[in-house]
This record gives structure tokens, sequence and C-alpha cells, in this order.
């Protein structure tokens, strides 16, 4: 940002001169000691504008390429993943079968994984309506989720599973979890089979899935992209580098929050004491696959697609991003080479181990992307991490 | 309100800029002392007091802490500031009003802790701190201490001379009454222990409420608290007007997608009065309240959400919420002319007009990677 400044300085210089260089009023001794200054400036630019030294701050273009080349895609890939999914529930439901329910559940498998590539923007749309919480609730630690799910279909109210009514059902019987619930177990098929009503329940969910991701993506398009857009004027955000902040937020958090509730609370404090029903999709063996995912996305979003030359990473330093991109390919040569499941991925060979490279990985990750921000002055919370 | 709407827009018309702000006020005298806790990017603790004038902020002193420190009291008759540390921290840090220098340093024992909060008596003869005795662990643990104070010259004395129950677990803001004679305490209701850090350890069973204590001697007056669904909604910050009316503001330890009240009123002789936030289909509604404090009209309320990255802003006569504006991780306020000044995690110092609601933002550049704590206190010029 110096060299950038000074950059400023010197085309302010110049453009006076050029503006001033027909005036009688500016004497020649004037001009000279103004282009030796001038010169002087333009070689100093030239030795302390590194590359390395400079970063982006134009925020707009930054908001704007990570909406239009990662949100948006990522939501409307999400709807579309989820129209599948209500579709094939209304198909398995019309009639009860094995193929039917293998159709289902890779339906979900489709879902879950553009949800995975999603779940790290945690601002905007996703969080109106409680969306964020409907669409999936978890980690539900008390287990009200599964308690919820129970009453609700032995209550077999018709009214309960319209579109409506359901919204404002528990935030556990909403989403994916409890979708995987119904989907997953060994009996899933014969319960289903032999009562209609759970059926419908699964059909309500795998709906209500589908009207959320409507809602967020078609939010995203008509409103929140001008807001972003507008950022610069007193609304949502107080100017565009807060609006930056908030993608900046989506881009670190997640990786701390990996580390800790989707890794570390399962592994328990060493060998044998792990708690597997503490991890995320576990009932649908693809706790680790969910995590492949979260941090292609986060790559995805830190780097930007393929064909945008603006991308989040440009407001750290190069040297940083080459350092945050080790991290990324370790992390993802690590995810690679574990299978889907966290059970699975236990039990092979160097399971632990294995599992706590990845979280020293993402460790290392998010203290990479702290000092990173360090050397810039962009600063993502303080008061609001640690209350009081 | 000093001066209506109407015409502080006139006064305003246009571009609203610092020196209009302060050429409109009817209350301005002299330039005001901002004091606040700090910490920067490499895990320094300071405190700093600013004033600003023509929308330029300038640094009046900027002191190192021995730890992160929260809440700053004045007190002008005897010309000090106090620092207070944050829970789970010792420290009473003091300062001379006029020159800004350290006068001296007092630690509360070492089975003690202090949650942030003190407050002088307006004589200046007492201060009050929120302390922590977690050995007793019956849910009583919170501490009201009764200090005496005292100054000659560069000499300041702080003595420690009654402790009093807060009749509560996690007391942390609280001020004296208008009668001076009354302690109002906000028993935050959560039990912590400094083996454990700051863990929260009692969130299902938590019994937050306001108290009303006899300052000297320590007697319960009044004790009141939330409906038993809203239990989880720890009372942390109080305020209070000329009339006596309370603002109580709250922290949400339930789910996020849950509804609590995160204010609420107490005029003496009533129950609390719950304000809600308007249903809003713009994201989550806040659940943590980092900061109140009315207005110097005494009928409005700013209430920060560092959080959710504003400000709320109340009308007291009607009981609902008025504006807001957006700060990312805004959290200290105080009452200046006719609206707030407030500081951010971010660093940045704005002033918001609650007349002609526009926002003025600082020139802020002495503080450079300053990130501002939880708490703003002014001393009026």
């Amino acid at each position: 940002m110096r060299g950038l400044a000074q950059h400023s300085a010197v085309m302010y210089l110049y453009s006076w001169i050029v503006y001033n260089e027909n005036s009688s009023q500016l004497e020649y001794s004037a001009m000279k000691r103004l282009t030796l200054f001038l010169a002087a400036s333009l070689v100093g630019n030239l030795l302390l504008a590194q590359p390395s030294d400079e970063v982006s701050e134009n925020w707009t273009g930054i908001n704007l390429a990570i909406t239009d080349n990662h949100v948006i895609p990522a939501y409307s890939a999400l709807m579309q993943a989820t129209q599948d999914l209500s579709s094939s529930a209304e198909d398995f439901c019309s009639s009860p079968n094995s193929e039917g329910l293998t159709a289902f559940q890779n339906s979900f498998h489709s879902s879950m994984d553009a949800w995975q590539q999603s779940q790290h923007i945690q601002f905007g749309p996703i969080t109106y309506f409680n969306w964020n919480f409907r669409i999936h609730y978890w980690p539900d630690e008390q287990g009200t989720g599964a308690r919820q799910l129970d009453a609700l279909i032995a209550a077999e109210s018709q009214e309960s599973i319209s579109s409506e009514s359901f919204a404002r059902e528990s935030v556990g019987v909403q989403g994916f979890p409890a979708l995987e619930r119904m989907l997953f177990e060994a009996d899933s098929l014969v319960l289903m089979q032999t009562n209609s009503y759970r059926c419908q329940v699964a059909q309500t969910i795998a709906r209500n899935i589908d009207e959320i991701a409507n809602g967020v993506h078609a939010r995203w398009v008509d409103e929140f992209r001008t807001t972003v857009a507008n950022a610069d004027e007193r609304g949502f955000f107080e100017s565009a580098e807060d609006a930056t902040i908030d993608f900046l937020k989506a881009q670190v958090e997640p990786v701390r929050r990996i580390q800790q509730q989707k890794l570390e609370e399962v592994l328990g404090e060493s060998a044998g004491r792990e708690r597997i029903r503490r991890s995320e999709s576990w009932r649908s063996a693809r706790s680790i696959r969910n995590i492949r995912l979260n941090v292609m996305a986060l790559e995805n979003l830190f780097n930007g697609s393929d064909d945008s030359d603006i991308q989040l990473s440009s407001v750290l330093l190069a040297e940083d991003i080459v350092s945050i991109n080790n991290n990324f390919s370790e992390l993802a040569d690590s995810l690679d080479a574990l299978p889907d499941s966290y059970t699975a991925a236990l039990d092979a060979d160097g399971g632990r181990e294995n599992i706590e490279q990845v979280v020293v990985l993402l460790d290392a990750l998010f203290e990479s992307m702290e000092a990173a921000l360090k050397n810039t002055d962009l600063y993502l919370g303080f008061n609001s991490l640690d209350g009081d | 309100m000093n001066i209506d709407r109407r015409q502080f827009n006139i006064l305003t018309a246009g571009l609203l800029s610092w020196p209009t702000i302060v050429a409109a006020s009817t209350k301005n005298r002299g330039n005001p002392l901002y004091l606040s806790a700090a910490s920067d990017g490499d895990d320094k603790h300071w405190v700093i007091g600013f004033n600003s004038e023509s929308g330029l902020t300038a640094q009046v002193f900027k002191h190192q802490l021995p730890a992160r420190a929260h809440h700053i009291a004045v007190h002008e008759g005897l010309g000090v500031y106090l620092v207070v540390a944050r829970r789970p921290g010792h420290y009473l840090w003091v300062g001379d009003l006029s020159s800004g220098k350290h006068l001296t340093t007092i630690n509360v024992p070492d089975d003690r802790h202090l949650y942030g909060h003190g407050v002088f008596s307006s004589n200046g003869e007492n201060f009050y701190t929120t302390e922590n005795a977690w050995q007793l662990i019956n849910g009583d643990s919170g501490r009201v201490v009764k200090w005496q104070a005292g100054r000659h010259g560069d000499t300041f004395t702080l003595e420690r001379q009654e402790e009093y129950p807060s009749y509560g677990t996690g007391p942390h803001e609280l001020l004296l009454r208008t009668d001076q004679q009354t302690l109002a305490v906000a028993n935050g209701g959560i039990r912590t222990h400094p083996d454990r850090g700051r863990e929260k350890l009692n969130i299902p069973s938590m019994q937050p409420s306001l108290v009303y204590i006899n300052a000297n001697t320590g007697d319960l007056q009044e004790q009141h608290f939330l409906e038993p669904d809203y239990h989880k909604a720890s009372i942390r910050h109080l305020d209070q007007n000329e009339s006596g009316l309370i603002a109580l503001a709250m922290q949400y330890e339930g789910e996020a997608f849950e509804r609590a009240p995160l204010l609420a009123l107490h005029q003496e002789g009533k129950g609390l009065r719950t304000l809600w936030m308007p249903e809003s289909e713009r994201g989550q509604i806040p659940q943590y309240i980092g900061s109140v404090r009315f207005d110097n009209s005494g009928r409005y309320i700013a209430a920060s959400c560092p959080r959710d990255n504003m400000i709320t802003f109340w009308d007291t006569e009607n009981d609902i919420m008025i504006g807001t504006v957006r700060s990312r991780d805004g959290c200290g306020v105080t009452a200046v002319d006719s609206g707030f000044l407030y500081t951010a995690g971010t660093g940045k110092i704005a002033y918001y007009d609650l007349a002609s609601d526009q926002v003025a933002d600082m020139e802020n550049s002495p503080f450079d990677k300053v990130f501002w704590d939880n708490h703003l206190t002014v001393l009026p010029g």
C-alpha cells in the first residue's frame, strides 16, 4: 500500500505539471525542482513498490467477483441438486422400493455435496428466516432433532407437514440431519414401506430443503448481490471493505470450526475415546467427504475460478498467498488419501494419526490466514469473538 | 432531546459533517475527554484518552496495561480515571485525569477476581466493584465490594472496606442509583472458575437478576428476574437516566434461532419491561448486547450488538426500536451532544446523531491498529 500511495502522489504531481506546463507563472527553477522531485519520487516509487508489497483494495470488484463466480454458482448448484432430491423423494414415496431408496439416497448425497460447498457462507440470505439452522441443524448436542422427529412421525398430522406449517416446526426436523436419519438406517426401506406417513415426512423434508435452497439463491440473485454492489452506501454494510470482511470471515472462520467441531470433537482425548456419533453425517458415512468438499470450496473462494482474475486472495501479500496455497495443497493431499467415512478412516492403516495430521494442517492453514491478515489493515473481529 | 428533528435538519441541511454537529449542539461546553481500553495486533493492552474536534480525533494519553481491561470509571472531583481489569483479572489501574499519568495500581485479593466494572459514588468517597468468590458454588458467589477512595496530591488510595453478596452469580456492571444510597447490580447468572478460564459452567440452570442493594449495609432491597422462559438471557449491562429509569442489556445463551428479549427497562416499584427487536427477515435477530447507554435527553438508548455488527437505538417512551446503524464489531457507546459516539473493534470511531439519523465517521489516524474494547467513557468538557 505504501507503493500505491506513492504512486498516487507521483500521478498527482505529474498531472499538476502537465496542467501547468504552459503557465508563465511557473518559473523555470520551480519547474526544475519539481521535475527533480518527480524523478526522485518515481525512482523511489519503483524501488519501493515491489509487487509483494501490494495488496488490492478493489473491494467492490472483489466482492462482486466472489458473488458472481463463487457464491451464486454454489447456491445454484445446491438449488439444482435439491430439486432432484425433492423429485426423487416424490418418486420413491409413490412406490417405495429398494431402487427408489437408492436413488433417493444418491440425490441426498448430491445435495449434501452441494451444501458442503456452500456451508461456509454464513452471512446474507442464508441467515434469513433461520434458513441456516433449518437446512442443517448441526451439531445437535442434546439429540433434540431425533426426539422431535419421532414425535412428528408418531403424531401423523397432515397439518404439520403442509408447506406453511412445516416451516414453523422445530429446526431439528426440517433439514439434512433429519432426512439422513430417515434414509440411512438399516430398516429405512421397511419403515417407509409400512408407514406411508413416514415417507410423506421424508418427502416434506426434501421439499423443504429445496424451498430453502431456492429461496437463498433467489435472494442472492434478486437482492443481496445489489446490497453487495452498493456496499459503499450506508445500508446493510457500512462500506465495500466491510462486505469484503464478511467474505473473509467465510474464508477463515470455517477452518477453525471444521478442525474443532468436525474433527477434534470426534477424536476425543486419546485412541479408543473417539465419538463417531458426534461426527457430521456419520449415518450416511460421509463425514470426511464433507470436510474434503469444505476445503475444496474454501480453496475456490480463496483463489477464485479460472475465468476470473479478481479473487479474495488479492487482499493479502503475495508471499502470504503462496504459503496459504501450500497449506491448502497439503491439506487436500491428506484428505484425498482418506476414505469418505470417519469410521473407515479410523479403521484404515495409521487411522487416528492420519486424522490428527489433518487437524494439524487445518490449524496451520488457520494460523497462516491469521498471520497474513495481520500484514494488512483488515480485522475480522475483536469484541465479537469473545464477548463480555 | 435538546433540538427537535426539524430544527436539526435545518441546521444540518446538506452534508452533515462533524463541525456542523458541534456547532449545532446546545450543550457544547468545551472538549469532552473520551476514555477506552484497547488492544493492538501484538496482544498489548492499553488505556487511551482522546478528544475530538471538527471530526478529527486526537490522542490525549495512552498507557500500556498489565492485561486486557474492560470499563473505565472516572471521577472529576478526585481527578482520576480508574481502569478495571477484564474478568478474570485482578487489577484496578488508576490515572490522573488532567495529565493522564499513572498514579497507582491496586489488586484485588488472590481469592477474588474482577468482572471488568466499577463505579464511584458521586462524592468520590467510595468506589464499588463486582467480584467473584468462586470458591462458593451454591449459586451466590457474586460479590460487591465497597472501597474507600482518597486523593492527596499524586497519592491516590483505595482501601477495601466491605464485601457484600451480589445475591446472584456472575455480577457484571453496577451503578449507583440517583439517590446515591442504592446500588443496582446486573447478576449475569453465569458461573465461571479461574481454573476453567472463561468457560461457562451452569448455562442450563443460570438465573440472572437485577438487584438493588443498600450501598452502606449491603442489604438486598429488590430483586427482579426475567420470565422463566428467558432465564438464559444473561443480564450484563446497565445504565440509568436522570429520572432513575434503568436500562438492562442482555446476552442470550440459548440457541441462536430462539427469540429472547435483549433489553429491558425498570422503573422503581414496577416489574421489568422487556423490549423486543422487531421481526425481521434480514438475518438472525441479535442475541448479544455489548453495551447500553442513555442519550443526553434520557429518553433514547443505544444498545450495541458487536456480533451482529450493528448499533440499535430505542425510544423508551414507547418501547420501540427506532433505528440501527451498521458498525463492524461496534461496541463502545456513550452519549454526546444529540446522539452517541461509538467505537469498534476495527478501530473505527463514529458519531450517530439521533435527530438527523446521520452518521459521521471520525478521522482517527492516530490510533492505527487499535481495537477498541467494549466500553467507552466520556468526561464532559
